[in-house]
């Protein structure tokens, strides 16, 4: 049948670059979970459009990512009800571990926390390694919006680092933004 | 902003994604997930209508509208990124640390004949008249030069031919005892002309090595009407078959270089190997004429039929 062949297809591409675009998902998602399940939002609304696709379906489907997860995706909601523990864990980590593992495991519960746009650009600029104006055509946005990102984003990642009191409110008011 | 918190950071994403793993059958349900969203949404839209009949018209309408808009071009835009890997992998500057070795079995009947800067073969179509039976061929392939041997099906040698830019053509026939040599061509000529869309039984294979398979590959997929047609295990290799939409030509590329495994083109089959360039396989490009055999002068070019 055509549809099952067309399937199989985008199996065999998702095996040759699923596990790249993966990875990113679940860094802009926070968990392997929901990483799974923003890649399969983004090859839905990949299917949904692919009329319109021309060429590479990779850059397509990246672009989808960033541009869900920059929206907040559909599991927003369920991002603050997860923020509390994340955070709670996260003051466990930081004030108690001293190792380089700990201090990664911490990074990566202060990026989550980020609001969804800085995480994006985070993610883009720091873990894809995109230059400002890649990023900037990836999230469809200025290169000046993707700069003030970072550094907000960055500054924050410092802040929360720090354990600095009080980001949990921050955290908050941006997300209600 | 801290360049140490940024390796930090980088550090700590590279560790939580090390061992993500994409779930069996991902796309398939997104599919499915996909489909019934939008069915659900036609359904309600639907519901809304004031009659039967619109909403059947829209439930069809559905069911056309995603049978149409989602496989064809799930299917090309699939071919096309395989199709422009495989393009990527057989340009020149990709290939130009490796040795091809392909060995390629044909049809009973086949024949070929080798000329300074071509070789002609037939499968007993129209055209030329090559002289030597062929059951299976031996080529090596690497930087412009090129080594082709002939045998019959029964693996009998029937001649050798080799290329390089240099010292041009020497040919070993081993079904006349005799050899012959020929300078290389002073024109641009010498690796025959550019291959073209198929068609006919006559192929040259071209005499220089920029004429190979990886040209003729890409030649025929510059043609269009090529699908990538899922994946097929090939000598130990998953592979991505890509076939021609109505040519007589398959083959089958490793994805984790792009570079062809098998190739069959009517009823040619070719299976290939791409081999690093240490001296055992560079010795396998060069040319010996036996003690013994008789110096000929070449023969002269064969002439061309219009298709």
């Amino acid at each position: 049948m055509a549809d099952d062949r067309a399937v199989t297809d985008l199996e065999s591409f998702l095996a040759e670059r699923g596990e790249p675009l993966l990875r990113t998902a679940v860094l802009l998602a926070g968990t392997r979970e929901a990483g799974e399940d923003l890649l399969q939002a983004g090859l839905e609304r990949m299917l949904r459009h692919w009329s319109a696709i021309v060429g590479d379906p990779e850059g397509y489907l990246r672009r989808t990512l960033y541009n869900l997860a920059a929206d907040g995706w559909r599991r927003q909601r369920a991002w603050r009800g997860r923020l509390r523990l994340l955070q709670n864990e996260t003051a466990t980590a930081v004030t108690d571990g001293t190792t380089e593992v700990d201090t990664r495991d911490a990074l990566i519960r202060l990026l989550v926390q980020l609001p969804p746009r800085q995480r994006a650009v985070i993610v883009a600029r720091y873990w894809e390694q995109l230059t400002e104006t890649e990023t900037a055509e990836v999230l469809g946005c200025s290169v000046g919006s993707v700069k003030a990102s970072a550094s907000r984003g960055m500054h924050r990642l410092r802040e929360l680092n720090g354990a600095a009191p009080g980001a949990e409110n921050d955290l908050t008011e941006e997300k209600a933004r | 902003m801290s360049t140490e918190l940024e390796q930090q950071l980088r550090a700590a994403m590279e560790r939580f994604t090390d061992d993500v793993r994409v779930p069996p059958r991902l796309a398939v349900k997104a599919y499915r997930h996909q489909q019934k969203r939008r069915m659900t949404t036609r359904a309600v839209a639907a519901a809304g209508t004031v009659t039967a009949v619109a909403a059947a018209v829209a439930i069809a309408g559905a069911a056309g509208a995603f049978g149409s808009a989602t496989s064809p071009p799930v299917q090309t835009a699939y071919t096309a990124y395989v199709v422009s890997h495989v393009e990527h992998a057989l340009a020149a500057p990709s290939l130009g640390h490796l040795v091809e070795a392909d060995r390629t079995t044909l049809p009973p009947g086949s024949t070929l004949q080798p000329f300074p800067d071509v070789l002609v073969g037939s499968t007993g179509g129209a055209g030329s008249a090559p002289q030597w039976n062929a059951g299976y061929t031996l080529r090596w392939i690497y930087h412009g030069s090129a080594e082709f041997s002939s045998f019959t099906a029964s693996g009998q040698r029937v001649f050798d031919w080799g290329v390089t830019p240099a010292h041009g053509t020497t040919a070993v026939i081993y079904g006349n005892d005799t050899w012959w040599t020929a300078p290389p061509p002073s024109s641009q000529g010498g690796n025959g002309p550019a291959p073209g869309c198929i068609q006919g039984h006559e192929i040259a294979l071209g005499g220089g090595a920029g004429n190979g398979w990886p040209a003729f590959i890409r030649s025929q997929l510059a043609c269009g009407a090529y699908t990538a047609a899922g994946r097929q295990v090939v000598d130990g290799i998953d592979t991505i078959k890509i076939t021609g939409n109505s040519s007589p030509f398959t083959f089958w590329v490793n994805p984790a270089n792009y570079l062809p495994v098998q190739a069959v083109l009517g009823q040619r089959q070719t299976e290939f190997h791409w081999l690093a360039a240490t001296p055992a396989n560079l010795a396998k490009l060069t040319v010996t004429v036996p003690a013994g055999f008789k110096h000929v002068p070449a023969p002269a070019p064969p002439t061309r039929q219009a298709p």
